[in-house]
């Protein structure tokens, strides 16, 4: 099977692929995505149902390939995880890091850990924390929508703060994004409180003279704070300091409709993440409508590009190699090469290193494509997550709302970044779904007298607080009617939750390459993934989060049950292999992910140091661009997708340059 | 199997052990009718569960006996005592314990005993994609399941209407 000949090929149909598609297709260019998974379908009404039913309400829980079947589950696989090497396009899960030793669980490939590891060795290896989607649209169908920008301090940590990189350019970069910044706000159509983030841009060196752009407001008034939000904007919190920066309170900017517009206004679902129910939320399957749309946008589905061509002289790419599928757990129904005369690969920053790295066999390129400076794979990245959770004093009625509506922004950077990473506060509207499993783990711990909540039992957190909802109750209550009503009324609504997203910084050795012996089911290599939490800086960062997190509580006076972890385990049993405990400074942490999955691919203002420049052009192969927040040096602290959108349209702008 | 008496004895005995008013769990127009699949789940995985095919039939008839006295009368918390005094034996109150797990979560439980490193457990299965969103959990937090609202925008700012409008009691 061959292509007609395309002005561009576009890897993955995510925010980066469709931004890019529409950009091009509304400019008169041909251009072909190939889609790896399933069409976007006619309705999310399927996507609901899967949801509904499934029993851990994972971000991947609604979407195809099935994430678990409970009836295949056995004694060694208690979730009924199916086997990777059977899927056509099977992808990470958040259920798969605590199987992460198991391949026939977990599509990553993990390398053997150290032996003889001290709980705090910065060479312990962990399971990666976050995951995505292999869907038409992407894995925005379940991203929660916080649509920050960086900072231009983020863009120079290595000139000020003499960590990690500066991005290319330093802080000229962000002058550059501006006018793309604000094409991304615009298109995706954030909600926000334009006064509350001034105050914040102008703490963190961006001054409104021209630097927010022109135009510079929100689409959309910002969504209103929930009673969550209420409870942590008080004085005793917001007087507090952290490293002499005061901790204030601020609303987030959101991809989701404050007001009826092209799509619907929010209802407070709370279910931004995993699917939200009426497409109040943006994702890309909008961008990809649009695209397609322009009727110069074709795209095949269950298409998995498998391998890129170069021209032997050239060295541009003369074609992607694809295989086709029906079924996910189907025979391979076809192959094909997609030609255009360029290419843009946006297939996030796993599966995009991946594709780079299997395409090996081309004359000159033996390390794949675009990688002469061995920088393909490396530096991988996440938001790093510390969770604190509590009571608070009053009802403050929490799953009530989108998931998250404000935040804690003022401590994304400052002086304190020579020695620790910065990170965001998220303050979550959904009591304790994320830390605790609930509401389930407190039902069955009344129902059945259990404790695995800490709120039917004798503990005693770490500032000498009992724990026990009700101290009439003896431990381990078993309740029903009247009295059952109040104790899980009185806790869930007293539920908070806060998330620190930590900047983590970038290292060679956190990679992805490819696995030597697992395959998929097209005999695709799957990814090999190393993930430490190395450096001192990041591990301060988590020392500054739990601090923090405590003194927030005690000064809204609302009580701890953060839980410490087991202690960690690197040796013995693979099995029982620690996936993300680690110790530090005497304290114990498990780290979440984020679902920011960054830095494999990145830019740079040098061949030797990276992989493309500031065109976001690969320096090997002149026709050949990449998007997504593989491009990105550093983490920094917003979370990513809408300067992966704003680079996507950046981007756009290049390749139509680079056609006249 | 069940009757039509087994439905009315199943919502009076699940009202007293959830705290939920019966015309909330049956409510006068009912096109969801969550409380037929629950009966059904009960009856059958209770049998499973227990060996006891006649248990399920068994707790009914206790309860419709306790809820018929009337000298004394009993009122719903001594009922609710008396269906989970120990002496019924262990089957027979953890089933009206799950009965209560089920109503709340839209979810069958299933106990992981406790183990020399781990204490014991629940973990649960979604019974259908109508249960999830009926479980009372949603109600007695004063709140909506998780992906199915009925809200507006905004209400997350407001207090919610009281908790004895969602219980009914
Ligand atoms: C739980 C969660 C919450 C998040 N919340 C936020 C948030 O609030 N704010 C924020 O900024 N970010 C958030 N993110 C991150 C955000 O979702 C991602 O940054 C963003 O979706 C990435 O977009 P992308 O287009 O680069 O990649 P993707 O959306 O992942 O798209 C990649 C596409 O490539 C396709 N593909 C993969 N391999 C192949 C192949 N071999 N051949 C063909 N196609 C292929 C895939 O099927 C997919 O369609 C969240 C992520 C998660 C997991
Ligand atoms: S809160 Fe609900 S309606 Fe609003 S975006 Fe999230 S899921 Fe959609």
């Amino acid at each position: 099977m061959t292509t007609q000949n395309y002005d561009l090929v576009i890897v993955g149909s995510g925010v980066a692929g469709s931004i890019v598609a529409y950009q091009l297709g509304s400019q008169g260019k041909k251009v072909l995505i190939l889609e790896a998974g399933q069409e976007v379908p006619a309705d999310r009404s399927d996507y609901m149902e899967t949801f509904f039913k499934a029993n851990a309400k994972t971000p991947e829980s609604p979407y195809p390939p099935t994430t678990q079947d409970p009836s295949a589950s056995t004694q060694d696989n208690p979730l009924g995880l199916p086997d990777p090497a059977k899927e056509n396009t099977p992808r990470y899960t958040v259920l798969q890091i605590g199987a992460w030793r198991n391949p026939r669980q977990c599509y990553f490939d993990y390398t053997a850990q150290e032996p003889n590891l001290s709980p705090d060795s910065p060479h312990a290896k962990f399971a990666f924390a976050s995951s995505y989607e292999r869907i038409g649209g992407g894995t925005t169908w379940h991203w929660l929508g916080t649509c920050l920008r960086l900072f231009p301090h983020d863009f120079e940590l290595k000139t000020r703060y003499g960590q990690g990189v500066d991005w290319p350019g330093g802080a000229k970069f962000y002058d550059a994004l501006v006018p793309y910044y604000e094409q991304a706000t615009q298109h995706i159509g954030v909600s926000g409180d334009k006064q509350a983030m001034d105050k914040i841009y102008s703490e963190f060196g961006v001054s409104s003279n021209g630097q927010y752009g022109s135009e510079y407001d929100y689409p959309m008034p910002g969504i209103d704070p929930s009673q969550v939000d209420n409870s942590f904007n008080v004085p005793p919190v917001t007087s507090l300091t952290v490293d002499d920066i005061a901790v204030s309170i601020t609303p987030t900017p959101q991809g989701r409709n404050s007001l009826p517009g092209k799509r619907r206004q929010c209802a407070g679902n709370t279910n931004c993440i995993p699917i939200c129910p009426i497409q109040a939320k943006y994702d890309a399957t909008v961008t990809l409508a649009q695209a397609l749309q322009t009727g110069n946008v074709d795209i095949r589905y269950r298409c998995v590009a498998s391998n890129i061509r170069l021209d032997d002289t050239t060295h541009e790419v003369s074609g992607i190699d694809f295989i086709t599928y029906d079924t996910q757990s189907g025979i391979q129904t076809g192959s094909g090469t997609a030609v255009g005369k360029k290419y843009y690969l946006a297939a996030h920053a796993i599966e995009t290193p991946k594709l780079l790295l299997m395409s090996n066999k081309n004359k000159g390129f033996p390390k794949g494509v675009a990688n002469s400076s061995d920088q393909v794979g490396r530096n991988l990245m996440d938001h790093i997550m510390y969770l604190a959770w509590g009571l608070a004093k009053d009802p403050v009625f929490p799953y009530r709302g989108p998931l998250s509506t404000s935040g804690v922004e003022s401590l994304r950077d400052g002086k304190f970044r020579s020695t620790r990473s910065a990170y965001r506060i998220e303050i979550g509207n959904e009591g304790w779904q994320w830390a605790a499993n609930d509401p389930f783990t407190t039902l069955a711990d009344f129902v059945f007298g259990q404790d695995a909540s800490q709120t039917n039992g004798s503990t005693i957190n770490a500032q000498n607080q009992p724990l026990k909802f009700d101290s009439n109750l003896p431990d381990n209550a078993q309740l029903f009617g009247a009295q059952l009503v109040s104790t899980l009324n009185g806790i869930y609504t007293r539920q908070v939750r806060l998330g620190y997203l930590i900047e983590q910084l970038p290292d060679p050795d956190n990679r992805v390459e490819l696995s030597e012996s697992l395959t998929d089911h097209l005999g695709l290599p799957r990814p090999k993934i190393t993930y430490r939490v190395r450096s001192d800086y990041e591990r301060n960062g988590f020392v500054s989060a739990r601090k923090v997190s405590t003194e927030i509580f005690q000064a809204m006076g609302a009580r701890e049950y953060t839980t410490t972890p087991p202690a960690p385990v690197f040796s013995g049993d693979p099995s029982k292999e620690t996936a993300t405990n680690f110790e530090y400074q005497g304290h114990r942490f498990t780290f979440y992910g984020a679902g920011h999955i960054v830095g494999t691919y990145r830019m740079g203002d040098k061949k030797e140091n990276s992989v493309v420049n500031v065109r976001q052009q690969s320096w090997d192969h002149t026709n050949l661009y990449m998007g997504g927040s593989g491009l990105f040096p550093t983490v920094a602290t917003g979370n990513p997708t809408l300067t992966i959108a704003a680079l996507a349209f950046k981007t756009a702008t290049h390749i139509l340059e680079d056609f006249s | 199997m069940s009757s039509n008496n087994d439905m009315d004895n199943f919502i009076a005995l699940s009202a007293v052990l959830t705290g939920f008013n019966a015309n909330i769990l049956r409510p006068f127009l009912d096109p969801v009718d969550i409380k037929s699949e629950y009966l059904q789940v009960f009856f059958t995985r209770i049998a499973e569960e227990s060996g006891d095919p006649k248990l399920a039939t068994n707790i009914l008839a206790k309860f419709a006996q306790l809820n018929g006295q009337t000298n004394p009368k009993l009122n719903d918390q001594q009922i609710g005592e008396e269906m989970l005094a120990p002496a019924n034996g262990a089957n027979f109150v953890l089933a009206c314990r799950k009965l209560i797990f089920m109503w709340y979560s839209g979810a069958w439980p299933t106990i992981i005993p406790a183990s020399a490193t781990a204490p014991e457990t629940t973990v649960s299965e979604i019974i259908s994609a109508k249960s999830y969103t009926c479980g009372l959990v949603w109600q007695v937090m004063q709140s909506h399941p998780m992906g199915d609202s009925n809200f507006r925008y905004g209400y997350w700012a407001k207090a919610p209407i009281p908790l004895s409008d969602y219980t009914g009691n």
